[in-house]
């Protein structure tokens, strides 16, 4: 059953093979492959249980309901980076664009010979995506919904001979309503939410949704359940209610930013030292072009086909239409400038870019903020200022050359181009970090990183933790390096093979 | 607690979102109380630093233009404005930014705002109520063969 707070009365205690806190692309999996197993799981969800019914395509609403303090979650460090987390039941897959990509492959070899993950191999790792893409019903997306922002991007990047494509979504049926990140009105997208949670449901796995992890109980060295509370959907705050699971297994799942800070709160888990350190992202960057024909934004797939040209040199393009909301703070500008061009929204497309693989590292700290608030501190380094600016210049020659008249970039200095001079300007110049307008991220990863040496990584190739028995992390934090893609496929991979060392090691013990 | 008074709040609004041209007309109470409600949302430090721009941006006004940012006329202030967005210094150019981001937002999701422009919602939301997508899938047909 999902569980609100309303459903529950009084404290709870109860008792449970295994319990997870979060039920995004870690933990849903996890959940439904052991509920599948017949054992008794729990799991425990800060966010609320959206539906399809809820989601109705309101930007600001959606930032306020489903995301981490409506969307303001940001870097600390220069530049500033907006790093949008999802709050729901199916964490950031519920708001996410479905991008659905496999890793891609130097990236294991080189967490083989740096981590030394020789455990995780290519053919293991193969089998499992097939099946989640299965499962998923991953496929291209369909260039007959893709919308005309994507199609006159795709046909700049064709014009100018570089790789690109259609990119595989997990998305059913998909007919392009602009809404992923505002969570799926029709149901088509497969987030953990439609997908695994039902599933785990079915098997008789129980979610308390709006319920706050509090501490993982420690008993003779071994995780052995979790206390938590439930919060006020209205406020946020305690609702006074608690709720304590006694497991014979615990799982961590609740993101690669609050899963160390959880972990650091409590002291837990930490004797290499490296939780909360290694958090990479994926700095993003966009191109906004105003055509002389319409593009009827936001109708389509926002984000639905790529140039992967410079995938080797870390650089993926992977486009967005956005509404208007949003749109206009995208706009470098203020005032009658920001006006006069909004009047034009129907013909601007915009499209992003990301640093796909990073030379910039942060960290996640405990500030004692207000609230349950970790601090994310994250310099961009000038070789992925470098990038970014690769980026931006990339897709505004894709832009001119599919009939752009202006392209607007988020650089100081080079807002506004007009046309291969003004590109050929920004190629030359020299940008900091500090020239960036507004730069936003996704994706964290690497927190609680695995690797085979237990004092330079959090937890094994199998998602155990080197310090506490019966103890798992298992998020995008325990990915030690980007994967060069958007990484949902590949955490949940990685959630597939921890729910079978799960279970090795509970039908062991039975 | 406000951020800011009523009156700087809707001169800021007014700045910012300029006058786009066919668009409907500022709504400085609803906005306003979007504001309010997107604080509430969102993390606590973000009123404090959109006080703290506020000032800042009033501050700069004294010291770039001579005169307070509310006797400036309609084009002094977009000149100062997008000076200020302009601006390679990071701190500057944060304090234009992070002002701007709940003003223009709340301006541009009015759905009287939003419609004008091409993005229905409302529609879009209909639509996508007709739409049943179910996690069934198609088996191919049963083939008839021989024994």
């Amino acid at each position: 059953m999902i569980l609100g707070p309303d459903e529950v009365k009084g404290n709870v205690s109860r008792s449970a093979d295994v319990v997870i806190i979060g039920s995004g692309a870690g933990g849903g999996p996890i959940a439904r492959e052991l509920a599948g197993e017949g054992y008794s799981v729990v799991v425990l969800e800060e966010g609320g249980y959206f539906t399809r019914e809820d989601f109705n395509i309101n930007p600001t609403e959606s930032y306020m309901r489903m995301y981490r303090d409506a969307a303001q979650t940001i870097t600390l460090g220069i530049p500033f980076i907006l790093l949008p987390l999802g709050k729901t039941v199916g964490g950031t897959t519920t708001v996410n664009s479905g991008t659905a990509l496999r890793m891609l492959r130097p990236i294991l070899k080189k967490w083989h010979l740096t981590h030394g993950l020789t455990d995780i191999t290519e053919e293991e790792l193969n089998l499992i995506y097939g099946h989640l893409e299965e499962f998923l019903f991953v496929k291209r997306a369909d260039p007959e919904v893709a919308g005309k922002v994507a199609t006159t991007f795709m046909a700049g990047a064709e014009k100018l001979g570089l790789s690109c494509g259609w990119l595989p979504r997990n998305a059913k049926e998909c007919e392009g309503f602009g809404s992923c990140v505002f969570g799926c009105p029709s149901g088509s997208k497969q987030s953990v939410d439609v997908s695994f949670v039902p599933d785990a449901v079915k098997s008789g796995a129980d979610i308390y949704t709006r319920c706050r992890a509090d501490r993982i109980k420690v008993v003779g060295g071994r995780a052995a359940g979790v206390t938590a509370y439930f919060l006020d959907p209205m406020t946020g705050r305690p609702s006074g209610q608690r709720i304590e699971v006694e497991a014979r297994v615990t799982v961590l799942a609740a993101g690669a930013i609050y899963s160390p800070y959880f972990l650091l709160k409590q002291g837990l888990a930490n004797s290499s030292g490296q939780v909360g350190k290694n958090l990479q992202i994926h700095p993003a960057t966009q191109a906004i072009a105003l055509m002389d024909e319409p593009l009827g934004p936001p109708k389509g797939i926002p984000q639905c086909c790529y140039v992967d040209e410079f995938k080797g040199e870390g650089i993926m393009l992977e486009g967005g239409t956005v509404p208007p909301e949003i749109h206009s703070l995208a706009l470098p500008f203020a005032g009658r400038r920001n006006a006069s061009l909004m009047t034009g929204y129907p013909n601007m497309g915009i499209f992003g870019g990301m640093v796909s693989e990073s030379d910039s590292w942060g960290r996640v700290v405990d500030l004692h903020r207000p609230g349950y608030r970790p601090g994310m501190l994250y310099m961009l380094r000038g070789r992925d200022v470098g990038k970014a600016k690769a980026a931006t210049v990339l897709m505004a020659e894709i832009w001119f050359a599919a009939g752009a008249r202006k392209v607007f970039t988020p650089f100081a200095g080079h807002y506004e181009l007009s046309g291969p001079r003004d590109l050929k300007r920004l190629e030359r110049s020299r940008v900091r970090a500090t020239d960036i307008f507004g730069m936003s991220a996704y994706h964290p990863l690497g927190t609680c990183r695995m690797g085979s040496d237990p004092e330079w990584s959090v937890v094994r190739h199998t998602c155990e933790s080197w310090d506490l028995e019966d103890f798992y992390i298992c998020d995008g934090s325990v990915i030690p390096s980007s994967p060069g893609v958007n990484p949902q496929l590949t955490i949940m991979a990685m959630a597939m093979r921890c729910a079978g060392f799960i279970d090795d090691q509970l039908s062991a013990k039975t | 607690m406000k951020a800011v008074s009523r009156r700087q709040l809707q001169e800021l609004m007014a700045a910012y979102v300029g006058e786009p041209e066919g668009l409907p007309p500022l709504d400085a109470d609803g906005q306003a109380a979007f504001i309010e409600e997107y604080f509430e949302a969102g993390a606590p430090e973000l009123k404090v630093v959109f006080f703290a721009c506020n000032l800042s941006l009033r501050t700069l006004s004294i010291l770039l233009k001579g005169r307070p940012f509310s006797r400036l006329d309609a084009d002094e202030q977009q000149e100062l404005l997008n000076r200020i967005i302009a601006s390679r210094n990071p701190l500057i150019r944060g304090i234009g930014v992070l002002l701007g981001l709940p003003l223009l937002m709340s301006y541009y999701r009015r759905p009287e705002v939003a419609l004008p422009l091409g993005f229905d919602p409302k529609a879009l939301k209909e639509e996508s109520n007709l739409r049943v997508v179910t996690r069934d899938r198609d088996l191919p047909p049963k083939q008839e063969g021989p024994e």
